[in-house]
């Protein structure tokens, strides 16, 4: 982490063990993310707060409390919760989200299309590069969790084969990564040119409908985060892209899409805990770690496996860095105020024999 | 040097299974093993076993032999390995020489006792990482078969349990063929990790050349950490699992939830069903998640393991009372797998899983999860509509299934020179 950070955190431990952090958050309430427990228990005993002073999560929000240009709730007092961004507040954020992910699927098309025709003319190595390209195309979407009739949409592009009833060769194998299996294992190319084509067709009803779909606040701020984690889960693991090892590409495509999702959000995202400044910082940071790898592998992203030992240790770093930073923005964007669990009624309980 | 005999096992397996059905007390048995075992010299003998005394903790034995074999409703020990083969025995009796080794192996190393002593010029009887004396430390050695022991190759098909399939992907597995599936699969478990080590290392050597190991996993349980004694440990999730067993002592409940009875093989009677998950946990993605939502996702207070809404771990959470998940979310990983109605009540089993930690994946996160183990009655009733109703819950997105299997636990080894699974070749 900076040494910047850490810094700041150290002199804030007079602080945290003072118990300044428990004034902010009331009983079962979870506000930014700090549990009452922690704080409270260290009321009195400063040694419980050198752990997590020091980690960058609980820095980000330390920077809620004004300092080091961190911006305090809407009062300037620190004493005060940060009010719930409204429902409504969510609307416009969305509506852009929507309109670029259209756009995105249209820009799309031309890449299938390109696929389509290598795979007709037995083009491998043309057909691998047009298949890079929608697979970004599609990622740079940010990870269309939908549901309802978009969710099989969905399976259908970017489907894996693994809960499939006989995996690879389930019937229901299809989209951008049963095109990957075939380019990546030598697979004769003609057969494919219909799964191109279903893919294109699924592609342009996808298209169709998302504009219908709703997203709530709550999973829209998600999003932000889970765009990366799922990239860091399924895609530099390799578990998503065991033939191609895209996963650089893949979290790129990520990065573009958690980009233009907080893009998105930095008007709501404005005097709240001071999370965007620290968000826009580690997303430049992975950004510029994904040039530098392109850089080194003569201007393209290099595959998984050929990352060198450094060179995929930085990544990750790179990736748990805005992953930390980018987990806080849901916390900082509660739609609604934490409401405390209510009880068993006392008489109704009962303790299992 | 004498060209090595491929089929060694039936050298190396020096003692037969011993021990009264069901009752074998450990330190009769351990005594028994010693017994069967090549002598030592007297001093050696005294100085070993005084050895053995003094480490108290190390002393608890499980008795291999009984109408149900351990390591089923036995006390969860620390530690546990499982490890997947596939036979290649030539031949059918050759598969059951080798079951017969496996569990008379599995005998002398649960019961303890003294390693035999060959001549110098001969490779160990035992490896010896104990010491020349084996404690027993609670080992219990578990033998399962898989589904495809019962294809064509040994003339056991008409005999395969009725519900022993290979384990179906679910919608959510990435299922790893190295790590999915076996011919067998044996459960080891005991207090420490050496004892577990060991015998994974001894049984391995006693089948050599006949059961090859496929897949293999380590796992281990959380310390007792209270605040009674109660208390389930936690998983990796943070979170107490295996607060709603239902009571392995109940043996009338465990007739109806755990052993297979009439109306399956003949020779599958008091066994059991073992499936078997590898589990993957997105930790680092978990530890980003906001404490409520993961208490919501489980439906259980993360410090003291009680419903939400309660105070004491073992509290009834009645669903009855929030029928619409204002309290615990209809969609909470406790309300799925246990509705808690009567409908659903004989979907219960026995869970009996181990976190595990094997390093790093490849994108540098680390490689923790579960060894999810249940033991069912009947898969079909029990397990399978239980995961069907969870490949809706919200934690899929912090869990990968990975691997694992569909394994039959055949009724233990019964009476003197019996061994797991003599059942299926008595005709």
């Amino acid at each position: 982490m900076p040494r910047g950070r850490t810094a700041l955190a150290l002199g804030l431990a007079a602080l945290l063990a003072a118990g300044f952090l428990a004034v902010f958050v009331g009983p079962g309430g979870h506000s930014g993310g700090v549990s009452a427990a922690p704080a409270s228990a260290s009321a009195g005993a400063p040694a419980l707060a050198t752990y997590s002073e020091q980690a960058p999560h609980v820095a980000s929000i330390l920077n809620a409390y004004g300092v080091e240009g961190g911006v305090r709730g809407e009062s300037g007092n620190p004493a005060d919760p940060l009010p719930p961004v409204s429902a409504a507040a969510f609307a416009a954020p969305v509506a852009a989200y929507e309109r670029f992910s259209v756009r995105q699927l249209q820009s799309m098309q031309p890449d299938i299309a390109q696929l389509q025709a290598a795979l007709a003319a037995g083009n491998r190595g043309a057909a691998e590069a047009a298949w890079r390209s929608a697979y970004a195309d599609y990622l740079e979407l940010g990870g269309v969790y939908l549901e309802g009739p978009v969710a099989s949409l969905n399976q259908a592009i970017d489907g894996t084969p693994g809960g499939l009833p006989g995996g690879v060769a389930s019937r229901r194998f299809t989209g951008l990564h049963r095109l990957e299996y075939g380019l990546w294992t030598g697979q004769a190319l003609a057969p494919l040119v219909p799964v191109a084509e279903r893919l294109s067709a699924n592609v342009s009803q996808l298209a169709r409908l998302l504009p219908g779909t709703t997203i709530s606040p709550l999973d829209y701020a998600t999003r932000a985060h889970e765009i990366l984690e799922d990239a860091v889960r399924d895609l530099l693991s390799g578990t998503d892209v065991p033939w191609s090892g895209e996963g650089v590409l893949g979290t790129s495509a990520g990065l573009t899409a958690t980009t233009e999702i907080v893009g998105t959000l930095a008007p709501l995202l404005k005097n709240r805990e001071g999370v965007l400044p620290v968000v826009n910082t580690e997303l430049a940071g992975l950004r510029s770690t994904l040039s530098g790898l392109a850089a080194a592998h003569g201007g393209r992203l290099p595959t998984n496996s050929e990352l060198s030992q450094e060179q995929s240790e930085r990544l990750d770093a790179a990736t748990g860095q805005a992953l930390e930073a980018l987990a806080q923005v849901p916390g900082a964007l509660e739609a609604a105020p934490a409401q405390a669990t209510p009880q068993i009624p006392a008489s109704a309980a009962q303790i299992d024999p | 040097m004498k060209p090595l005999n491929r089929r060694a096992f039936l050298a190396r397996s020096t003692i037969a299974v011993g021990g009264a059905a069901g009752v074998t007390a450990g330190l009769a048995s351990a005594e028994r093993a010693r017994a069967a075992l090549v002598p030592l010299t007297a001093e050696d003998a005294s100085n070993d076993a005084g050895a053995a005394a003094s480490a108290t903790d190390l002393s608890t034995s499980r008795p291999f032999a009984g109408v149900h074999q351990e390591g089923v409703l036995t006390p969860k020990p620390a530690h546990a390995s499982l490890v997947a083969l596939d036979s290649f025995a030539p031949d059918r009796a050759t598969l059951a020489q080798a079951l017969k080794a496996l569990s008379g192996r599995a005998q002398e190393l649960t019961a303890g006792g003294p390693i035999p002593l060959l001549e110098v010029d001969a490779p160990p009887a035992d490896s010896g990482i104990l010491g020349p004396v084996n404690a027993p430390d609670a080992l219990t050695i578990t033998i399962g078969f898989g589904a495809s022991l019962f294809d064509g190759r040994y003339g056991l098909a008409s005999q395969r349990p009725a519900e022993l399939i290979p384990m179906p992907s679910f919608p959510v597995d990435q299922l790893d063929p190295t790590l999915t599936h076996g011919d067998l699969l044996i459960q080891i478990c005991a207090q420490h990790r050496d004892t577990v080590v060991h015998a994974l290392r001894e049984l391995l050597r006693t089948v050599r050349g006949t059961l090859q190991q496929r897949w293999a996993i380590d796992g281990f349980e959380g310390a007792g950490r209270g605040p009674t004694k109660q208390s389930n440990p936690r998983n990796l999730f943070a979170f107490r699992d295996g607060t709603a067993n239902p009571p392995a002592d109940d043996a009338a409940l465990m007739n109806q939830l755990t052993w297979v009875g009439g109306g399956d093989q003949r020779w599958a009677v008091g066994g059991t069903y073992q499936v078997v998950r590898i589990i993957r946990m997105h930790v680092e993605f978990w530890d980003r998640v906001a404490l409520r939502e993961q208490e919501n996702m489980i439906g259980r207070s993360r410090d003291t393991g009680a419903p939400l809404g309660g105070t004491n771990e073992f509290e009834d959470p009645r669903f009855d009372l929030d029928p619409n998940g204002k309290r615990i979310p209809l969609t909470a990983h406790m309300r799925l797998a246990n509705p808690r109605t009567p409908a659903t009540a004989n979907q219960r089993m026995i869970r009996r899983g181990f976190n595990y930690h094997r390093g790093f994946d490849k994108a540098g996160q680390l490689d923790q999860g579960l060894v999810f183990i249940a033991f069912n009655q009947a898969p079909s009733r029990q397990f399978v509509p239980v995961q069907t109703r969870l490949n809706q819950e919200p934690m899929i997105d912090y869990i990968t299934p990975i691997g694992g299997g569909y394994f039959f636990v055949p009724p233990g080894a019964q009476s003197q020179g019996d061994w797991v699974g003599s059942g299926l070749f008595l005709t």
